[in-house]
């Protein structure tokens, strides 16, 4: 198999990411249906996917930004984390884009429900 | 020589970081339990009255919406009025007020990390296994756990209950001047200064030690911790053992060819733990009653003023990347390497 270049990878990983967001948060919804109003549950459904955007979109900026630092830092501090900035980039990423699912979700969810 | 390249790819991560930091506090107040109508309307206020709060703050309409136009809000640079604190004031007003105390704090904060902490850290690495080393890093250890919440009392009670070296709280011996403090950059120790009134940028700077200390000494153990191992790892390298060799003295050798390169990653850390500085600050003026941006933070944590509490997370986010901006800069340009 090709090795994965330029930005095929990161699309197909937010891409996924965001099928198995949209897929939760359609769970999320009709469990939250159960027990309250639609309103309700896609309110706290959208609200929480846009925790896990934020989280995931800071986390990832951060990890770019003074991810090195972070690096070096533990380096220097003998701390023996094998924390590396590319591994959170990645892990970000994916949570960026299960975030965005999961709003995709709470807003088809009204739209269909 | 930093590239312009370079500069425009850092300052184009603010708008992620801005972003997300923005859909995060809103998710957060969004998720919290409460009706933020009710806090504005009253405890005492009827059904229909905190309906009609509700229309009027947006908050009947769905939460994409909401979301879609706080987003088109802050892009605009417009976060709202106040709510509760400053009843229909704009926030950015608010904090343009607030934000100078705070900065100034964490500032002399950082100040005081990095003149003890940068000396320590290299007499440490230079003194390694001695008394001198096993001392300064009991003290950075003890510096790097101690929470600001038991500190600064501590200090209150030492230095200024029992020694009565310095005041317990405030910015100004308020009573000292007449008309109240000058508000120029709202930053007391410039507008004393600038106003030629050498007494009050006296006082000012009496009031801000003790707070200062107290949020420095996270920073200071920090840095001089950083600084002996990064000092401990050039002392071993090639060329300061040439350098050595040659002729030149040791103290020589370490200050003209070892600390430039021992920097480089204590400049990182500064700015990584400038953030720490400024949730410090929220604490520090708690304990300290100093009225800048952490306490205005804790207030409308408190009275649910969402607004407030957007704008000044927004804000600290703000602050907190353009130093990493700066230190960024200042990292390539001791090492121009980095920019590759």
């Amino acid at each position: 198999m090709a090795p994965d270049t330029g930005l095929a990878a990161p699309a197909r990983r937010l891409a996924t990411a965001a099928v198995a967001g949209v897929a939760a948060g359609l769970l999320l919804v009709v469990g939250l249906t159960v027990n309250g109003t639609l309103r309700g549950a896609t309110e706290t459904t959208f609200a929480l996917g846009a925790l896990l955007l934020g989280f995931g979109v800071l986390g990832w900026s951060g990890s770019v930004m003074a991810g090195r630092g972070i690096e070096n830092m533990q380096r220097y501090m003998d701390t023996g984390s094998d924390w590396t900035e590319a591994d959170s980039r990645r892990a970000m990423a994916r949570i960026s884009g299960f975030g965005v699912g999961v709003m995709l979700a709470a807003s088809l969810a009204t739209a269909l429900l | 020589m930093i590239s312009k390249r370079y500069v425009i790819k850092r300052l184009l991560l603010l708008v992620p970081v801005l972003f997300g930091v923005a859909t995060l506090v809103f998710s957060i107040l969004h998720l919290s339990p409460g009706n933020p109508a009710t806090v504005v309307a009253g405890q005492q206020a009827s059904a229909e009255e905190v309906r009609q709060v509700e229309e009027r703050l947006g908050l009947t309409d769905p939460i994409w919406v909401q979301y879609g136009r706080f987003m088109l809000d802050t892009v605009q640079l417009d976060l709202g009025e106040s709510w509760v604190i400053r009843k229909g004031e704009p926030v950015t007003s608010v904090l343009r007020w607030k934000f100078p105390i705070t900065l100034e704090l964490a500032v002399l904060g950082q100040i005081a990390g990095i003149m003890f902490g940068i000396p320590i850290g290299i007499v440490s690495a230079i003194k390694q296994d001695t008394i001198t080393d096993h001392l300064s890093r009991v003290g950075a250890l003890s510096g790097i756990s101690i929470p600001i919440f038991w500190s600064g009392p501590l200090v209150i009670l030492l230095f200024s209950v029992y020694l009565g070296w310095f005041p317990t709280s405030g910015r100004l011996t308020q009573r000292a001047y007449e008309g109240g403090a000058p508000q120029s950059t709202g930053v007391l120790l410039v507008d004393s200064l600038l106003e030629g009134n050498i007494i009050m940028f006296i006082d000012a700077t009496w009031h801000l030690f003790l707070p200062a200390m107290v949020i420095g000494i996270y920073s200071m153990a920090l840095i001089s911790r950083m600084m002996r191992s990064s000092m401990l790892e050039v002392i071993r390298q090639d060329y300061i053992r040439t350098a050595h060799a040659k002729g030149q003295g040791r103290k020589i050798t370490l200050l003209k060819h070892g600390l430039r390169n021992a920097l480089i990653p204590v400049v990182t850390v500064i700015g990584i733990q400038f953030g720490s500085l400024l949730g410090g600050a929220v604490l520090t003026e708690t304990v300290f009653n100093i009225r800048g941006i952490g306490m205005l933070l804790v207030d409308a944590i408190t009275d649910g003023d969402y607004p407030i509490i957007q704008g000044t997370v927004l804000l600290f986010a703000l602050v907190f990347t353009m130093v990493n901006l700066i230190v960024d800069l200042t990292y390539s340009y001791l090492d121009p390497r980095i920019e590759q």
